[in-house]
């Protein structure tokens, strides 16, 4: 029953999908507006076919009907409510379902946001963009990731039970999620550049149509990708958040090209050049979210989370190829005519620094990516497949990101076109004294390190320079004019800087030690003492655990605990952590003693800052929020907010250093030029 | 892929206005080239077997397998040698390694699979301490034989764990698999093995 439902709403979403798509075609084609309006329509119909079968997926997990062998595989009576729910997206074929919902959602958000512009090519290209994906994803749904396969012979009465890496922390309710809908955000700005280049129309219209989405989707990712940190962090054990690891690596690749293209949209916005690169960082940005979906689903890589080999490689590995066909076969077509008329005046301006902005960010997206596959290409070379591990990203992208911090501060204080020497001194002496202040401070305070000592004067200098930006918005404008895209992204700096210094931090003067210890024994790490209290063991329905009761500094009683799941026979840890503002202990048991009054074995990780990573996260995803709201308060239907009457409608001036604004955009045949305001 | 950024980049850092009376292709030409580099990029992909698969080169394929010796768990001699007649896979691992703790319980799945008589896992212990090594198997499972050896992984020439390499029956190394295993990829090097 649910295998027969499920399967027919993906077949209807699937026919759906494809349907919108040609309707769409023809409707360019032939030039028919009431063809458009109909294929803009039936995103409709996909969503209403993805959620049917997202709810019958729930409705089968939560029911336990293990005749679908999604059910069978990933879920078991015993699993509790809040893991069952997230099962959905516990394993491939449901993490496309997944994928196929959030995607739906975006293109109905689409065609509401664009529902009286149906007409339009632009709108219509996008949609064909869309749903081509969408197409793709409920394709897969159809063939080698059918979440609603039946179990072949008799069903079994009870399941395996979701992989016990992720039944193991509330966060895995939300990272994923989170994550694809950073992800699956992406498609929104990307299928409107696939639109810009088949119609021609470069001009700035259809990004400022997507500004927000790329806000959005770009918020999205960022918490997501903390998430993901935290929930290593809180999990895997091992005391760290960040490894590296292949999938780490595919989320963070779209979020480089992505901030690179946040950047850079400034400038074209503002001077009109630079639209075939930023066309071009957006369909980067959408292939890497494809080409990381690749690396880590195909099992071609060995890493932590690629927990299942799964048949999908090769059809996700043609819709790269094929998204990347279409993006370098459309640039190659336009680019050249497409070309801006500008050109840059001084590199010592603020759209010099977004460029040099876009090069780090490109570099340091190559530096990762090179690092990601290094070991197939190095295996198609040579036949042997060579890992890079940690010591090569540390080497290679410290020199990045240090650079970026200091161009974090830099650029906010350059204004448009020119700077001057003096000019500069005077925005950057306060900022400059506070970094050299912190780091003098570091180095008395006992502080060694260069990279490290580095980064937090770098660091202090971004961030002052940030703060110096809101306090002088602040008292121009009064409170209210801090939100905004400027303000907002200097919050966002902020946040960064927060998450730079914390990450350099914990990552240097961390201490680690391992300690075999006896019913009442104390051990001492890096000034903190740990005294091992006893161990007992809880029989949870869905597996038994053994809890250590360990009391830090004196104080407070810790219980770092070692899991047992039915379904597996290695045992999950369940680390456990004293977070204060200024560093965590993070307890692991390790070995759980074998008889009582025998030693257990315990390791204590002490690092400072880790719980600033986390509020650096959310300090960026609110700033993202700050830049992106204005535009909703500042219709022209409310003539206080709106000074500059509709034109102005964008967000508020970057700060205005300038004594005169230019609003240098050449809307090309925009059909309707960029009235910006709300949604 | 990141490629993109990096050489679409010519277009937008004209150094000098282009002169508007002559077409410059910049654009199509950073286009394709960046093309070509992701074809041979997906070339690449495309033909890659599996992670689980990998098979790494080493100079001791094809030859007698090294002695291994050394005590076990329990204090008795463990030798390699007396495994002989069955497939033996012989993986060095150590406790305090992630990737040996995420492929264990694939070790126990393949263990589990074969009866003894046929295939048996032989673990050398790199570089840990007995008793660590004892509370690993007692938690995570595993009763196949452990054996500590330290000049095994010079003999064997192994980098880092975990590595592992099947000995045939007849005492030959056949295969060195680097990284972490799957009891599904391990069957198929077995059934490929035996097809020999």
């Amino acid at each position: 029953m649910n295998a027969l439902l499920g399967q027919s709403a993906v077949l209807f979403g699937f026919l759906a999908a494809v349907s919108g798509a040609t309707t769409t075609v023809a409707g360019l084609v032939r030039r028919r507006p009431t063809l458009l309006r109909r294929g803009l329509a039936h995103v409709w119909v996909v969503l209403g076919a993805a959620v049917v079968a997202a709810v019958v997926m729930e409705r089968a997990l939560l029911t336990h009907d293990f005749s679908l062998k999604y059910v069978a595989d990933n879920h078991s009576r015993a699993t509790p409510l809040l893991y069952t729910i997230a099962s959905l997206w516990g394993a491939l074929e449901g993490s496309i379902l997944l994928w196929a919902l959030i995607l739906a959602g975006y293109l109905a958000l689409m065609a509401r946001r664009f529902r009286t512009r149906a007409d339009d090519p632009l709108v219509g290209w996008a949609t064909v963009t869309g749903l081509a994906v969408a197409t793709f994803f409920f394709g897969l749904m159809l063939g080698p990731a059918n979440p609603f396969r039946e179990v072949v012979g008799k069903v079994a009465a009870d399941g395996a039970g979701p992989n016990p890496l992720l039944q193991n922390h509330p966060l895995m309710a939300f990272h994923p999620p989170v994550l694809y809908m950073g992800y699956v955000g992406f498609t929104i700005p990307f299928a409107f550049a696939i639109a810009a280049l088949a119609t021609g129309r470069l001009g700035e219209g259809w990004l400022v149509e997507t500004r927000r989405w790329t806000l959005i989707a770009w918020a999205l990712l960022t918490a997501g990708i903390i998430l993901g940190a935290w929930w290593s962090y809180e999990v895997l054990g091992w005391g760290g958040y960040w490894a590296w690891d292949p999938v780490e690596n595919a989320s963070f690749l779209p979020w480089l090209t992505g901030t690179a293209f946040l950047h850079s949209v400034m400038v074209q916005e503002r001077r009109g050049i630079l639209r075939v690169w930023n066309l071009s960082l957006l369909i980067a940005t959408f292939s890497l979210t494809i080409l990381g979906t690749f690396l880590t689903r195909s099992g071609v890589l060995d890493s932590v989370h690629a927990f299942t080999e799964s048949p999908i490689g090769p059809a996700i590995l043609g819709f790269f190829s094929v998204v990347v066909a279409v993006g370098v076969g459309l640039i190659a077509w336009r680019g050249d005519r497409l070309r801006s008329p500008g050109a840059i005046d001084s590199p010592l301006s603020r759209e010099g620094a977004f460029m040099a902005n876009n090069l780090l960010f490109g570099a340091f997206a190559f530096v990762v990516l090179l690092g990601t596959v290094f070991p197939l290409l190095a295996e198609a070379l040579n036949g042997e497949r060579i890992t890079v591990g940690r010591p090569y990203f540390d080497r290679m992208v410290t020199p990045v990101a240090l650079t970026l911090l200091f161009l974090m501060a830099v650029a906010p204080a350059l204004p448009w076109r020119k700077a001057s020497g003096e000019l500069l001194r005077t925005r950057l002496q306060w900022p400059a004294w506070t970094a050299t202040a912190v780091v003098v401070a570091c180095v008395a305070s006992g502080l060694r390190g260069l990279g490290t000592l580095l980064a937090f004067g770098l660091g202090a200098f971004a961030a002052a320079a940030a703060v110096r930006q809101l306090v002088l918005s602040a008292r121009r404008n009064g409170w209210r004019g801090l939100m905004g895209r400027a303000n907002g992204g200097m919050v966002v700096h902020i946040g960064v800087v927060v998450v730079a210094v914390a990450f350099a931090a914990s990552s240097s003067y961390g201490h680690r030690g391992e300690f075999r210890l006896k019913k009442g024994e104390s051990a001492t790490l890096a000034g903190h003492t740990v005294t091992y209290l006893g161990s007992r063991t809880v029989q949870h329905p869905n597996k038994r655990t053994v809890v250590a009761d360990v009391r830090v500094d004196g104080g407070q009683v810790y219980r770092p605990a070692l899991n047992l799941f039915p379904n597996a026979t290695q045992a999950i840890g369940t680390p456990s952590v004293r977070t204060t503002p200024s560093g965590d202990v993070y307890l692991t048991l390790i070995a759980t003693p074998r008889t009582d009054g025998a030693p257990a074995v315990l390791a204590v990780i002490v690092q400072p800052l880790v719980m600033w990573l986390w509020l650096g996260g959310a300090i960026m995803v609110f700033g993202t929020f700050m830049a992106v709201v204005p535009g909703r308060r500042r219709r022209p239907t409310e003539p206080a907010s709106a000074p500059g009457g509709a034109r102005q409608a964008a967000p508020p001036p970057e700060v205005g250093h300038e004594p005169v604004r230019v609003p240098v955009r050449d809307v090309v045949g925009a059909a309707r030029p960029a009235e910006a305001s709300g949604t | 892929m990141t490629a993109t950024p990096l050489t679409t980049e010519s277009p937008m850092t004209p150094a000098a206005p282009a002169p508007s009376e002559r077409p410059r292709h910049t654009a199509r030409w950073a286009a394709l080239a960046v093309g070509a580099v992701i074809a041979l990029l997906v070339g690449v992909l495309a033909t890659r077997p599996p992670a689980s698969d990998v098979v790494a080169p080493s100079p001791i394929l094809g030859q007698p397998a090294p002695e291994i010796e050394g005590p076990g768990l329990d204090g008795t001699t463990v030798r390699l040698s007396d495994l002989r007649g069955r497939w033996v896979l012989v993986n060095f691992f150590a406790t305090w390694c992630i990737p040996c703790v995420r492929e264990h319980p694939e070790l126990v799945r393949f263990s589990e699979r074969h009866p003894a008589e046929e295939a048996v896992v032989l673990a050398v212990v790199y570089d840990d301490q007995p008793s660590d090594v004892a509370k690993f198997f007692a938690v995570r499972g595993g009763s196949w034989p452990v054996v500590d050896d330290a000049g095994a992984k010079v003999d064997f020439g192994v980098r880092g764990v975990p590595e592992s390499f099947l000995v045939g029956p007849d005492g030959i190394v056949r295969t060195r698999l680097v990284g972490g295993v799957t009891a599904e990829g391990l069957d198929r090097l077995l059934r490929k093995a035996e097809g020999r």
